[in-house]
């Protein structure tokens, strides 16, 4: 690859394709595994895995991520025989599947971090080699499409009509059929030769149509394998290819059959669909970095500030008595379209909630499947939509929430039937618009309940309120250990759930429980996060921000155009007068009425309405505009007057929301 | 007898010690953004963990003159139910076991000196702590 091409940018594309890539191959893979359950074949779901798996192949390739692509190549290698077995995978090969993108999805993230991708375990391509043999027996329904002739026995039963036909076709091609058979061995591991290279080296000589565990009593390696190989090759090639000897070699032969056709990863997005899947075929996407979006958002912001620009010089232009209404106008026309352009970009920023939520059926599974417990996840986000920001904030919440329900409150199989309960656990994850810009999520489930006298006794506390019960789940480090009985306690992790909740997002967290019936958190969360115009400004040597909307206007104080009423003797904080387009405003200093050092002989007028009236504050001088997220500053030693919330402005440090409407009624202080 | 845990720290010459369970983590210090209209012992909000917390400066709260702020200082932050706050000292480095029953109640005097802010000494080989009474320091009394 030359110099010039920006390898960063592509890396950063690899990374955000392969992500969505992994989610589909593990959807997939989720499909095919409760289409083993239902008994139905899911041809749809193999070929999405086998594109997905094409693709992340295709894409490490350009990067040069080796371990990914080989990975890929096995798992690819799979699903083909799956393909051809009748589109099934075998509940072990499902988990090995599982097991194999989970280590892609490993490499993918020590790429976006930069670290050194680690090599693929020979063991776990073995396992994927292994499966790829098994994969196609159970499934082998059809019967053959016509005699075959393999004159070798033990063969046979192990083909399905897939492999016979891949096998005819490269009869028909004019290849010759071999066994080739490869004990792996210590000796040969240290060499690197594994199942994985044999394999792949046959590959590269031919097609490998099969290949077939076989145990091996008494040798020094307890499996070898069979590999079915269609070639052009001479058979040295091969023998070599496998480490093995000519001699070791068995060829077979059979009359060629009709070939079959292949499935191809190039081959173009169906063009009839073979099952009900189509639902995202029509939808046109696109995908953004959330980066591009923050981007776009800046440049909003911007526009808007020398929008205010603009309706201050025609505001001056109007003092001058020039005819402006044809320029208001425009500005008004303007102040739509900034309004719809900034609705617009939200839109562009939301997501499903369905997809937000997918990665809880993976975790579920892999949770259920280690604390042997049978549960099934029942998701239901209809079609809610909520901002990328907050939907990267939220799932830690949901996760914890699954997983505690998970974990401790679904009851043993055993345990369950004997309360007359299904035997499977149900974890509901529903969603829902209510309105008011905010999205209600529950996390439901059919488990034993929490032990509300447990809880009181470890906390000392009386919990027989859903709050008070929260607040003592939610505490940090709260943990009912002697309740629970596996790595978690019930509690644990429950105060990021809530500070995620109601901190990070300004959401509310509630939680209801019914003994052996089961517990159900709700989470109701803004569907975007709270984002509040400031103008950030400077009075006394520190920084304030106050929310646009409450601004009136911002002018700057000329000399001699404020006056000094008169005013009781000893007030600290006298108002004065400024005129202001024929109408007198009161003017009190900031940095008075805060009590700030400095500030005195400020300038800056941000005026603001309180009961209709104007009202203006000066500051020392303004620094700009933004777009922040504000949180509530509501402990009783600084919740004051005047005091709307805290934000950070980038420095990680709390800059002050003032609610300057407040303050125009408090004394001085 | 049983013991627990307790964080303790210096402010100005005295040791103090407060329990382990109350205490969260513990954070240096740089500054803190001042709160207009706050108590004066209210050093002002830092930001803790993604969590806008007010810092207690414990030399003002214990009438002890301010100095410089220095690398030693470190905020102390504690919970107590939904409240969390932090707490300015000169210093904080250990955690130590304190056995329950070497707690003495301080005496009336010190009490009283102390507004209450101090509920019980400890003495453990020849250093005495004092026992911090956090809900009173953080007190919920209304700002001024």
């Amino acid at each position: 690859m030359s110099d010039d091409v920006d390898l960063g940018e592509f890396v950063a594309g690899f990374i955000a394709e392969s992500d969505e890539l992994i989610a589909t191959a593990n959807a997939a893979l989720l499909d095919l595994e409760a289409a083993n359950l239902a008994g139905a074949p899911r041809p749809r779901a193999v070929r999405d895995l086998f594109r997905a798996l094409h693709t992340i192949k295709g894409l490490a390739g350009m990067i040069g991520v080796e371990p990914i692509v080989e990975l890929a190549h096995a798992l690819e290698g799979l699903v083909r025989t799956a393909d051809r077995a009748g589109s099934a995978l075998a509940r072990d090969a499902v988990d090995v599947s599982l097991r194999g993108v989970s280590a892609i999805a490993e490499r993918v993230r020590a790429v976006a971090a930069q670290r050194a991708v680690p090599p693929v375990p020979a063991e776990l391509l073995d396992a994927i080699a292994v499966a790829a043999g098994e994969v196609g027996r159970p499934a082998a329904r059809a019967p053959a499409p016509g005699p075959t002739a393999v004159d070798a026995p033990g063969w046979d039963a192990g083909l399905t009509p897939g492999d016979r036909q891949q096998l005819a076709a490269g009869w028909g091609a004019g290849h010759r059929a071999w066994r080739v058979s490869f004990a792996p061995s210590e000796a040969s591991a240290a060499r690197g030769i594994t199942i994985a290279s044999v394999r792949a080296r046959l590959g590269e000589l031919g097609e490998v149509i099969k290949v077939l565990p076989r145990a091996t009593p008494g040798q020094a390696s307890s499996v070898a394998f069979d590999l079915l190989v269609a070639s052009a090759a001479p058979a040295e090639a091969l023998a070599r290819a496998a480490a093995t000897t000519v001699d070791q070699l068995v060829e077979l032969i059979a009359p060629p059959a009709p070939p079959a056709p292949e499935l191809d990863a190039s081959e173009p997005a169906e063009a009839a669909p073979r099952d009900d899947g189509g639902a995202m075929l029509g939808r046109a996407l696109v995908r953004v970095e959330l980066a591009r979006l923050d981007e776009l958002q800046d440049q909003l912001s911007l526009l808007i500030v020398s929008r205010f620009r603009l309706e201050r010089e025609i505001a001056a232009l109007a003092e001058r008595a020039v005819d402006v209404r044809a320029l208001r106008e425009i500005a008004n026309l303007q102040g739509r379209q900034l309004r719809d352009l900034r609705r617009a970009i939200l839109r562009a920023r939301m997501v499903r909630v369905a997809e937000v939520l997918e990665p809880l059926a993976l975790l579920v599974r892999s949770l259920g499947r280690s604390a042997q417990k049978e549960v099934r996840l029942v998701l239901d986000a209809r079609d809610a939509e909520l901002d990328k920001a907050v939907a990267d904030r939220l799932l830690p919440a949901l996760v914890h929430l699954v997983r505690n329900a998970v974990d401790h409150a679904i009851e043993p199989a055993e345990e369950r039937v004997a309360r007359g309960k299904p035997r499977a656990g149900t974890v509901t994850v529903t969603c829902a618009d209510v309105g008011g810009n905010r999205l209600e999520l529950i996390v439901r489930d059919d488990g034993r309940g929490i032990d509300r006298r447990a809880i009181a006794a470890r906390s000392r506390r009386a919990v027989d309120a859903d709050a008070d019960l929260l607040d003592v789940l939610t505490s940090p480090g709260f943990s009912t250990r002697d309740v629970a009985t596996r790595t978690s306690g019930r509690g644990l992790g429950m105060d990021i759930v809530r500070r995620i909740a109601t901190g990070d997002l300004g959401g509310e967290l509630a939680i209801s429980t019914t003994p052996g019936a089961g517990t159900a958190f709700t989470l109701r969360v803004p569907l975007t996060i709270a984002l509040v115009e400031v103008f950030s400004f400077v009075c006394g040597r520190q920084t304030f921000v106050v929310p646009v909307s409450s601004v009136e206007e911002i002018f700057e104080l000329r000399a001699g155009q404020d006056v000094q009423p008169p005013a009781a003797a000893g007030a600290s904080s006298p108002v004065r007068l400024a005129e202001r387009r024929g109408q007198a405003i009161p003017l009190r200093s900031l940095g008075c009425v805060l009590a700030l050092d400095g500030g005195a002989d400020a300038r800056k007028a941000i005026v603001v309405r309180r009961q209709g009236a104007p009202v203006g504050f000066t500051v020392d001088r303004m620094l700009g505009r933004h777009e922040v997220v504000v949180r509530p500053v509501d402990d009783p030693l600084v919740k004051l007057r005047g005091i709307a919330g805290s934000t950070d402005l980038g420095d990680g440090r709390p800059t002050l929301v003032l609610d300057l409407g407040a303050l125009v009624a408090e004394r001085p202080v | 007898m049983t013991s627990s845990l307790h964080v303790t720290f210096r402010v100005g010459t005295a040791e103090y010690a407060v329990p382990a369970a109350q205490v969260l983590h513990l954070e240096s210090f740089e500054t803190a953004t001042h709160v207009p209209g706050a108590p004066s012992y209210v050093a002002g909000l830092v930001q803790v963990r993604g969590r806008v917390v007010p810092v207690v400066d414990l030399r003002a709260r214990f009438g002890l003159p301010r100095i410089d702020h220095a690398l030693a200082h470190r905020v102390v932050v504690v919970q107590l139910g939904t409240r969390v706050a932090g707490l300015l000292v000169d210093s904080a480095r250990e955690v130590i076991q304190l056995d329950d029953a070497s707690f003495q109640d301080a005496p009336e005097l010190i009490k009283q000196q102390a507004n209450g802010f101090v509920t019980a000494t400890v003495t453990v080989r020849d250093r005495l702590f004092l026992i911090v009474d956090v809900p009173r320091v953080i007190g919920q009394e209304p700002a001024s």
